[in-house]
Order: structure tokens, then C-alpha cells, then sequence
């Protein structure tokens, strides 16, 4: 039986069918899915996580002590955008990042948001992310979040919104170009004639912006770029390793550099080599031992002297974090419209903040209703499902919201879109979001599509890659009519 | 390049080369040695060579069950086990990934998850494995990694990790016992000789080199100072040599001072000598003195290039100037 058969989609909104009926950008995919069953498909699954377990694109989940190597489960059911969604899409995330960047200069200089009351000042300047390190100096272009990676859902209105921001460190776009490389190669037949959006020049852009945002006096030739990484037991080497392969660019940890004279060097076997951009991928905390986390033993002592100094430019910028509250998330719309004079072109989802009385009030009153987040958390860890709660989990989450409200924020339960995804004897539909990522220096890039995460199961509302999910390929159909180009037949090959 | 990463590539060379000569030497000598049956299931010659003889009796006493060949290749408690070392490469090749290539680091990746499952394979078959495997990574690392500073440094490994255990090989002979009766140059010793090169594949360069059976001063010759067979210690001196110039062509002469010494005092010592003289004046002298210089190449390497230290990079550090005067004066 092929294994699209008695595919439901009752759950709700789902990627594929609308109400039953399959949509047009999912024929080809549909009609591939139509010749295989479960055994098939189940073989072209094991040559699928063969082919990752062999390129070691494995992650660690940190409260396994026992399984420290596992795959991110890969689902060959693809997500399709149409053309013109995305680029609605696009300049969604365009704008919300603008507006993220001039909200993180204006914090970190004249507070004027703060001041105009735009934000409550205890979000922003009393924000634990803030780092005071950062007040009165602009960064290169002033641009601060140079990766970014925002997580969008489609609402039950079938219209994307912003579930979350991540403008630190995150993680997934290595998984989104090994994502296609393995459709490419284990169901060649998915794909379409059209073309689709490409998306392994990813590197080539994220290095384009490095040296764009690099110290002034440095010259495009002289440039010394690295990628900073935690080490290789960090969950996300994989992906550090990635992007400094695919940049061509050397990746050290922290005891490989070291800085004198406010001038950073890498150690290096002819001596020391001076570096100017570090992209990093280590938390603000272990950046530099003389500055935040005294105690640590992990950063580089007098890395931050370096980059107020203009001698080095670090990526992102430390103190973004404010930024991607989840708190502070509530007030971007109004961000937007302050700073850009612009409605939000992506909507968020309606959070109530425990911080705010009418809002904490709400949240108490519809607890089990509503989705309870812990501010300050991420991988989903920590988050409370209301409909999904028992009577004890809510009683007591209540009681935790009442001791410390700041530290909460809910938001209604969120019925997102499905998308069918192999259960090992059939497809079934599981929710999924999309984190897409956008590149910043001297403007912003998005990457066409981005990583679409599965929950773990039918019933499951977390697609975090920490609670066991998988992920899928994500394709944007190309636009002719845009650039007018000429969709290339099969033969002579797509992207 | 990154001083971490040269260290780190001059040990995959090491724990590759290692792995195949773990497993070519249990290979051989489980063969060979089925004809003198010890309690060792033949595996004596290879725990010598790896040194390892007093680690496995001290395991056996607390596991009276575990075999030579269990603990020579899959133990996990034995960090002379092919499963260890490969472990060990692969670990290493894991943080290398952007400094090897897409092929080779699942080339290695491969080998290591086939060690995780004890399968029904025979020893035969998970030695050849190994080699097959080992074989595949150096010959991608040649073919599709880019050939610049980094390559040098592993290849510094390889050679080192095989001059070491050439020499190893022939000294865990110079510790084999003769049967009462038995002649040094009779028929056992012929036969114990002949596993010697087979254990480091030149039984056939052997036979193509010279004519008739098969004498001591002549693997001597062969093992230690042909410069046209690959596992000799000539050959790998010389290699090694001609890869270290390579590989610290950009670095600061005091840096690179003491390892090019000590290699070229080696490379000259080697080539002063003959087969007959290293025997007539103590081939296990002659052994450790080589091993020795090994190991002065390997700290000086570790000390002065892999350390990467800040002291060393100032114009005129003080080693420099105190070097610089004790040449001038």
C-alpha cells in the first residue's frame, strides 16, 4: 500500500493538503510517494541516515549522558514555499531584523525607546543579557546581529508568524545544506522540473558579510577570519566545522588565540598570526574571562578590549541577547512601528508577559489554555502545554509563575501546520516550524527556505531538535516572473 | 596554520599508521605463529613489539578469559587496541574536519563504527579491513585534501609512527627465543626472520633485492637503510626530513632549530652504516639509540612548533639571540 494512502489531515492546517486536496507545488513530491510503501520508503530511510551517520552529522543531547551521538532524524518529505510566499517572507524578516539591529544601537547608546516608553526600561537597560560592555561604542556598519535565525510557524489561518527570535549563536543552517544534499541524492525523482531555490552558497555570503564588517583600517586582502567554537564536544561542532570548511577559513577554540596590546593573534606554527573577525559560536558568558564570567576558564582574556579598541570585530555582538527576550518579543511589533514607521509584514503570536499585571493576571486565569515559557530558556526545555497539562504540572507551574512573574511569558496554544512525515508504517502529519536565517552587514540576505523541524510525534507541539524531532529539506520554488528566467528542463539538470 | 591543528594532524598520521601496523603484525604473526604454539595464540611477537606484554598479563589477571587477539584488537580498556587507536584517529578527525576532506573523514568514520560491533567476522577479514581502510584514508588524503602545510605535518606522523615501528618489529625479534638446538642463521631463525619482514611487507622487496635465503645482515640492509623501500628507517628519515622542510618553510629558523637538527644528524648517522656493522656492534643498541632520536624529534616537535607560544614570536626572542651568538662565536 502506498504509504500517502489514508494520510489524515483532521489535526488541522497541513503543508500539503489543503482540506484533503493536494497543493500544486506538492504534485511532484506526491506523485513519487504515490509508487513507494512502507518498505520502500523505510529503505530509502536507512540509505538516508546511513549517509548522515557516515558524513558524522550527529548532535549531542546534553541530558543524555549515555547517548552522546545521535543523528538529527531526517524525514525525505520535503516543505514547499511557493515564489511568492517567500518573498512576502522575506521582507518580513528584512524588516524585523532592521528594526532588531536599530533597537540594539539605540539600547546600547541613547536608550531613546526606553525614554519615549516605547519599552519598559527593566527589559532592556536591567535585562541580564544586557552587557554594559557594549554601552557607548558602535559596532562595524553598526550592525550587530550579523547570523541571525528566526523561528516561524504557520497559524491555523494558514498566514506565517514569528514564534521566536535567536540572535546570539543559532544553530541549523549546516543541516538545511547537508538536508539537500541528501534528497539530492537518495529520491532524485522528488524533485521538480522547475528549479528550486539553492541553498549551499550559504558559506559564501556569511563570508562576504565578515569581511564586510571587518576593522576599518583592514584591507579586504589582509582580512584573517575565524570561526570561534566551543570545541568539539560542543552539541553544534559539526556545524562550526562546516562553516569553517565551506569558508575556507581556520576554526579555533579559545586557547588557540590570545591577545596582546589589545591586538588579537591566533597561535599559530609559525608564531602568532594577528585575526581580524572572529565569527563566534560560544555564548557572551565564556568570551572573554577578564570581562563576564570571571571564574571561567574557557574565552580569551582580553578579547573585549580588542574589539572596543576596533582591533577585532567580533560576530555577533556580545549583548544581543536583549534582543531575542522572550519578553522584549512582545514589544516588537511596537519596535517595528517605532523605529520604521512600518506595520509588521510577519505578525508574532499574542504573548502575555509576567511582568505586566493585566497580562499576569491572564496568564493565571487561562493557564490551561495557554503555552508557559520560561523567559530566559530554549530547546524547549522547561515549556509548559496547558491543554496538554496535567492538573498537578499546572498547579504547580502557577505557583512558579506567582513567585518569580518576570521570569514567565505565555501565549495562546498555537494549532501550526502539519506537514506528513514517515512514522516508520505510514506518513502521518506532525507539526513542524521553520527557523529561517538571515545574514547582516552591510544589508541583509535570507536564505531561501531554511530548517523545517519536525515534533517527535502526532500529538507533539515542541520541534526542538533537543526533544527528539527531525528535520526536512525546506524548498522555495524559483520566481521567473521576478527574474525572468527560464525554467530549465530535467535533463539539463535544476540547482 | 593553526598550531593545534598541525599537532593534531601530525597525530592522525601517527594513529593511522599505527593502526595498520597493529593490525598487519597481528595478522602475520597469528599465522606464523600457530606453528610454535604458546599461550599466546601466537600474539607473543606482537605484544612485545607494542610493548604491551606486562598491560595484558596484568588485564588476564583480573580477566582470566580475555584473549591476546580480544585485547590486541577490540578492547576498549586496552589502549593497545586497534579499536583504541582508531578511536583515537577518529576522535581527532572529528575536530579536523575542516582540515582533511568530506572523503576522508568518512573513510575513517567508516572504519571506526565498523570496530564498534563485534560481529561474527573473522580475524583474517577485520585485519584486512583495517589495512583496506587505513590504505583508502592515505591514499584520499593524497587525492582530494589540499596539499599544503598540513599535509606535511601528518605525513610527519605516518613516517615517524612507521620508522618507530619498523625498528619496533625488528627488535621484538632480537628478544625471540630460539628453540634449544636451534642455530642463530639455522632454520627456525630463517623462519622467524621471514615473519619479521612479512611484518613489515618486505618479504617481497626482500626476495626482489637479494638472492637466496634469507640473511640477518641483509633485512638489516633492507629494514633500516634501503632509501627505495618505503618502511625503511632510511627512507622514512629522509621522507620526514624533506616533509619537515616543506612544512616550516614560512617559520622562524629558531623555532624549527632543534627537530631539523636532530634530523639531520640522523639522516647522516643512518647513511654511515651497514647492515653488517649495526649486527657485529649490537642491533639492540643501535635500536634504542634510533628510538631515542624519535623521541627528541617528537618533543622538540611538540615543544617548539606545536606549542605555538607567544615568547616566540617577537623579532629577537631570547633563545634566538643566544643562538644566533653561540654560531657566531
Amino acid at each position: 500500500m502506498p504509504i500517502l494512502d489514508g494520510y489524515s489531515t483532521s489535526t488541522g492546517l497541513d503543508e500539503m493538503f489543503d482540506n484533503g486536496v493536494l497543493r500544486p507545488q506538492y504534485k511532484c513530491v506526491a506523485s513519487h510517494l504515490s509508487q513507494i510503501d512502507a518498505k520502500g520508503f523505510l529503505d530509502l530511510q536507512a540509505n538516508a541516515d546511513l549517509e548522515t551517520m557516515s558524513n558524522g552529522i550527529t548532535f549531542t543531547v546534553y541530558s543524555d549522558s549515555a547517548g552522546t551521538e545521535r543523528i538529527f532524524p531526517f524525514s525525505l518529505v520535503p516543505r514547499i514555499i511557493e515564489a511568492a510566499e517567500w518573498s512576502l517572507i522575506e521582507s518580513g524578516l528584512r524588516q524585523r531584523i532592521k528594526t532588531l539591529n536599530m533597537f540594539l544601537e539605540d539600547i546600547y547608546n541613547d536608550a531613546k525607546c526606553v525614554a519615549d516608553n516605547v519599552i519598559p526600561a527593566d527589559l532592556t537597560l536591567g535585562n541580564t543579557a544586557y552587557q554594559h560592555q557594549m554601552k557607548d561604542f558602535r559596532p562595524p556598519l553598526g550592525c550587530y546581529t550579523h547570523v541571525a535565525g528566526i523561528d516561524l510557524i504557520r497559524a491555523e489561518d494558514g498566514r506565517f508568524r514569528v514564534l521566536e527570535d535567536n540572535l546570539r549563536t543559532p544553530s541549523g543552517v549546516s543541516y538545511v545544506i547537508e538536508n539537500r544534499r541528501t534528497m539530492r541524492s537518495i529520491v532524485p525523482e522528488m524533485f521538480p522540473d522547475s528549479e528550486i531555490e539553492i541553498v549551499d552558497d550559504y558559506a559564501e555570503f556569511l563570508l562576504d558579510n565578515l569581511i564586510a564588517v571587518r576593522p576599518e583600517n583592514v584591507t579586504t586582502d589582509e582580512v584573517k577570519i575565524v570561526v570561534l567554537t566551543p570545541g568539539h564536544f560542543n552539541s553544534a561542532y559539526f556545524e562550526h566545522s562546516f562553516l569553517s570548511r565551506h569558508m575556507g577559513v581556520d576554526l579555533v577554540e579559545g586557547r588557540d588565540l590570545v591577545v596582546e596590546d589589545g591586538i588579537l593573534y591566533m597561535r599559530s606554527t609559525t608564531g602568532l598570526e594577528r585575526v581580524h573577525v572572529v565569527y563566534r559560536r560560544v555564548d557572551d558568558d565564556y568570551l572573554d574571562p577578564l570581562v563576564f564570567k570571571k571564574d571561567s576558564l574557557l574565552g580569551v582574556p582580553g578579547i573585549m578590549d580588542a574589539y572596543r579598541k576596533g582591533n577585532v570585530t567580533i560576530c555577533n555582538a556580545p549583548g544581543t541577547g536583549v534582543a531575542d527576550d522572550k519578553s522584549v518579543y512582545r514589544f516588537v511589533p511596537d519596535l517595528i512601528r517605532y523605529y520604521l514607521s512600518e506595520e509588521p509584514v510577519i505578525e508574532n503570536i499574542p504573548s502575555y508577559i509576567g511582568r505586566i499585571d493585566e497580562d499576569l493576571q491572564f496568564m493565571l486565569d487561562n493557564i490551561r489554555d495557554l503555552v508557559v515559557k520560561p523567559v530566559d530558556g530554549s530547546g524547549g526545555y522547561g515549556v509548559l502545554i496547558g491543554p496538554q497539562a496535567t492538573a498537578g504540572q499546572i498547579s504547580a507551574r502557577r505557583k512558579d509563575i506567582s513567585l518569580k512573574p518576570e521570569k514567565w511569558i505565555a501565549q495562546p496554544l498555537q494549532n501550526f501546520s502539519t506537514i506528513p512525515t514517515f512514522d516508520g508504517a505510514k506518513l502521518e502529519p506532525r507539526r513542524s516550524d521553520l527557523r529561517a536565517f538571515v545574514l547582516t552587514g552591510q544589508d541583509s540576505w535570507c536564505m531561501p527556505g531554511g530548517l523545517t523541524r519536525v515534533a517527535p510525534d502526532q500529538k507533539s507541539y515542541i520541534v526542538n531538535s533537543s526533544q527528539g524531532g527531525g528535520s526536512k529539506d525546506t524548498w522555495v520554488l524559483k520566481d521567473y516572473s521576478r527574474n525572468g528566467h527560464v525554467p530549465n528542463a530535467k535533463s539539463t539538470g535544476g540547482n | 596554520m593553526l598550531a593545534r591543528v598541525a599537532e593534531n594532524l601530525y597525530w592522525l598520521g601517527r594513529y593511522l599508521e599505527r593502526a595498520d601496523n597493529q593490525a598487519r603484525l597481528i595478522d602475520v604473526q597469528r599465522l606464523l605463529g600457530s606453528e610454535f604454539a604458546t599461550n599466546s595464540e601466537g600474539l607473543e611477537f606482537v605484544l612485545d613489539t607494542l610493548e604491551a606484554d606486562e598491560s595484558f598479563a596484568e588485564a588476564r589477571a583480573s580477566q582470566p578469559e580475555l584473549t591476546a587477539a580480544q585485547y590486541l584488537i577490540h578492547s576498549t580498556e586496552s589502549r593497545h587496541s586497534i579499536r583504541s587507536t582508531v578511536t583515537l584517529a577518529r576522535t581527532l578527525a572529528l575536530e579536523l574536519r575542516e582540515h582533511t576532506s568530506r572523503e576522508v573523514f568518512e573513510a575513517i568514520n567508516r572504519l571506526y563504527l565498523s570496530m564498534q560491533t563485534s560481529s561474527t567476522r573473522s580475524i583474517g577479514e577485520t585485519m584486512e579491513r583495517t589495512r583496506n581502510s587505513v590504505a583508502t584514508v592515505l591514499g584520499l588524503f593524497e587525492n582530494t585534501v589540499i596539499q599544503s602545510e598540513g599535509a606535511h605535518w601528518m605525513r610527519i606522523g605516518i613516517l615517524l609512527e612507521r620508522a618507530d615501528m619498523t625498528s619496533r618489529i625488528v627488535d621484538a625479534k632480537y628478544f625471540m627465543s630460539l628453540p634449544e638446538g636451534e642455530m642463530v642463521g639455522g632454520p627456525v631463525d630463517r623462519h622467524q626472520w621471514r615473519g619479521v619482514l612479512r611484518s613489515a611487507s618486505a618479504l617481497e622487496a626482500y626476495h626482489k633485492s637479494y638472492l637466496g635465503s634469507i640473511r640477518v645482515d641483509r633485512a638489516i640492509d633492507l629494514l633500516f637503510l634501503s632509501p627505495l623501500f618505503p618502511r625503511s628507517l632510511v627512507y622514512c628519515i629522509d621522507s620526514m626530513r624533506n616533509e619537515f622542510l616543506q612544512a616550516t618553510a614560512e617559520t622562524p629558523p629558531a623555532r624549527a632549530l632543534v627537530s631539523s637538527t636532530e634530523l639531520a644528524v640522523i639522516q647522516l648517522d643512518l647513511k654511515a652504516q651497514s647492515g653488517a656493522q649495526i649486527v657485529s656492534a649490537g642491533l639492540h643498541e643501535f635500536i634504542d639509540r634510533f628510538q631515542a632520536t624519535l623521541i627528541r624529534i617528537h618533543e622538540a616537535l611538540t615543544e617548539n612548533l606545536f606549542k605555538g607560544s607567544p615568547t616566540q614570536t617577537t623579532d629577537s626572542p631570547p633563545e634566538l639571540s643566544r643562538i644566533e651568538s653561540l654560531q657566531s662565536s
